[in-house]
């Protein structure tokens, strides 16, 4: 017995043998603008059917398998396209198949399908929170930077120190928590008081130092009544150190304990500048007077110089 | 890497518990509290003020500086009156992670000298009136030892004095090594924050500057480890914080995470923990200061893990 499914499309380079039934399901595989467009199954399969097995001979299965035959030599020089066609055209219909198997392919449908659409819907979630608009005001208060009570976005915050974190995800059972993309567990510390205080008996006992309270040039003596442990020596070509204590230690106290009014220096600066000023002024005072008094007095000796001269 | 605290009376909260926590102190009206991360109550400030703290580390380059100014921001952003010391008398660098080294004029030395007065010496930060910065000397200038710890001893006393009132904390920028500098720096000061990285060269150093900080007197001494690779750690290539806890056997403030952006805010003279959003290296100096005002340390730390298998059933949400 022919294939049904031969015998249908085959219909398609056999014109003269279609029926009205089997023309049906031949427009459903149509070539629409270079495409092949594949419409929806009508339901009327049972039609199509009864229609191909009445008309099953054995005369027409050879025929048709010599025109099969045909078929295929003719599939060989024909384009890609056409070939794809004939390609799809010679899969089993799956609803034909179904029919067979009618429970286990539902079942099998309806968990595809809704595995399908579980994953879409995630995809769609998880792209819709990847693309909102990074580093907005709206998403420093989602999460938790920012007050949201002025502004009414999002609820207010509900903790109460920094170390319940809204970018800490803590795990169910509190062990575990995941920060940006990583996971981490709570290590405890274990340094006890007992652990502590022997490190302070460790350390008294390895470094033994008292602070220094002398500093001297290297090469300068050490005054007699100084403990040696206590004396620092600095290099004498040290960039930012020096040993020479030019500044007088209660002056800089008080430099450093004023409040208000001009400073130390500034205001001897000005006071003796001010004194320069008022020397100079009195001396150019005095030379202005000496100058005038001798031309004024030379003026007076040529008088009389010219009168006994006269006389 | 973030922590978390579990006292022995407080478990672990969901992400949305179910009922509203109410503020449990107003917030201060000299100041709004401006944190990068909105709490619901402010710290409470522990111990008498003002808390003199000198951060220092004995090895170059592990972050104090970069620590001083983090935290610093993050106490004046809680609300806190700061002032910062850059103790290093001939590396000056606070004011360029600040950002502020075009504003400073005048120095400790200036003071000394009668040059200028304290305050004029002290820069305000124009993003956090609370926050000022005092520079011990300028880079040319030559200081005389011998009382550089007695004048800084003075400055700290004068600002406890003056008319605006003393200020919360005093944050006092350690120079590296244990000379004449460290030992300036750490004079005033009542506690201290070791800093330190994990690798072995860092810690030998920090084990000896906190031998001497006891020898001198100072007992509240709190440790920070910086750069923390995690990634390393769980490869066994770096050691893990619990690791070295064992081998200096101090508190634990703040465990910093490795992070790029500390060397771009550097460079523009933003600290860290001002960016928004914050980073997890700028939520763990907030963290840590945190702690500090409560004079508080960590009771856990966080090590990574394998990330969790996603089975065939993950497509699902599983």
């Amino acid at each position: 017995m022919a294939s049904i499914w031969t015998l249908q499309f085959h219909s398609l380079y056999f014109p003269h043998r279609v029926s009205s039934t089997v023309a049906k399901l031949r427009t459903e595989f149509t070539l629409s603008q270079g495409r092949l467009s594949l419409n929806r199954w009508s339901t009327n399969r049972k039609f199509q059917l009864k229609a191909v097995r009445d008309s099953a001979s054995s005369n027409e299965d050879q025929n048709l398998e010599s025109g099969k035959v045909a078929v295929a030599a003719d599939t060989k020089t024909k384009d890609p396209v056409a070939k794809f066609q004939e390609t799809l055209i010679s899969l089993p219909p799956v609803a034909f198949v179904m029919k067979r198997h009618t429970r286990s392919s539902f079942a099998i449908g309806l968990s595809l399908s809704t595995a399908f659409l579980v994953i879409v819907v995630r995809a769609f979630i998880v792209r819709r929170s990847r693309y909102n608009r990074p580093g907005s005001v709206e998403d420093l208060v989602r999460r938790g930077q920012l007050r949201s009570d002025r502004r009414g976005i999002s609820r207010p915050l509900k903790y109460e120190d920094p170390f319940n974190n809204p970018l800490v995800k803590v795990g169910k059972s509190n062990s575990t928590m995941e920060m940006c993309g990583k996971v981490y567990r709570l290590a405890p510390i274990t340094l006890t008081k007992e652990q502590q205080t022997i490190h302070q008996k460790r350390r008294s006992r390895a470094y033994q130092w008292k602070r220094p309270t002398i500093f001297l040039k290297e090469g300068d003596l050490i005054p007699p009544d100084v403990d040696p442990d206590t004396v620092r020596w600095i290099p004498a070509n040290h960039p930012f150190a020096t040993t020479a204590n030019d500044i007088d230690e209660d002056l800089a106290q008080n430099n450093v304990y004023q409040k208000q009014g001009v400073p130390f220096r500034i205001r001897a600066e000005h006071e003796a500048l001010q004194k320069k000023l008022e020397a100079l002024q009195n001396f150019n005072n005095c030379r202005h007077f000496c100058r005038h008094g001798c031309f004024y007095l030379l003026t007076i000796e040529r008088v009389f110089f010219v009168q006994e001269h006269v006389n | 890497m973030l922590s978390l605290i579990p006292s022995p009376t407080i478990q672990f909260k969901p992400l949305f518990p179910s009922k509203t926590i109410k503020p449990l102190k107003p917030f201060s009206s000299k100041s709004s509290i401006q944190s990068v991360l909105q709490w619901n109550r402010k710290p409470e400030l522990a111990g008498e003020t003002p808390r003199v703290v000198v951060i220092t580390s004995g090895k170059g380059g592990v972050g104090k500086t970069t620590t001083t100014a983090n935290v610093g921001l993050s106490l004046a952003r809680l609300g806190f009156s700061v002032v910062a010391i850059d103790a290093d008398v001939g590396l000056r660098n606070l004011d360029l992670l600040l950002g502020l080294e075009n504003r400073v004029n005048y120095t400790v030395v200036e003071v000394l000298n009668g040059d200028c007065r304290l305050d004029q010496a002290l820069v305000r930060d124009k993003r956090w009136s609370n926050f000022e910065l005092l520079c011990i000397s300028k880079p040319r200038s030559k200081l005389p030892l011998g009382f550089g710890g007695k004048a800084l001893t003075w400055v700290v006393e004068a600002l406890k004095s003056r008319q605006e009132g003393s200020p919360d904390f005093i944050l006092i920028d350690c120079p590296a090594g244990i000379d004449a500098g460290f030992i300036t720096a750490i004079t005033p000061a009542n506690e201290a924050v070791l800093v330190t990285t994990p690798d072995i060269t860092s810690l030998r150093d920090a084990d000896r500057v906190t031998g001497l900080l006891e020898c001198d007197g100072i007992r509240d001494i709190k440790m920070v480890v910086n750069r923390v690779r995690t990634d390393m750690i769980k490869g066994e290539d770096m050691m893990s914080v619990l690791d070295i806890q064992e081998m200096l056997g101090l508190a634990l403030l703040g465990v910093i995470p490795e992070d790029s952006e500390v060397i771009r805010s550097t460079n523009r003279g933003y600290p860290l923990v001002l960016n928004k959003p914050p980073t997890l290296a700028g939520l763990a100096f907030e963290q840590a200061a945190w702690r500090l005002v409560e004079q508080d340390s960590m009771k856990a730390v966080m090590v990574e893990e394998e990330p969790k298998r996603r089975g065939f059933f993950s497509f699902f949400g599983g």
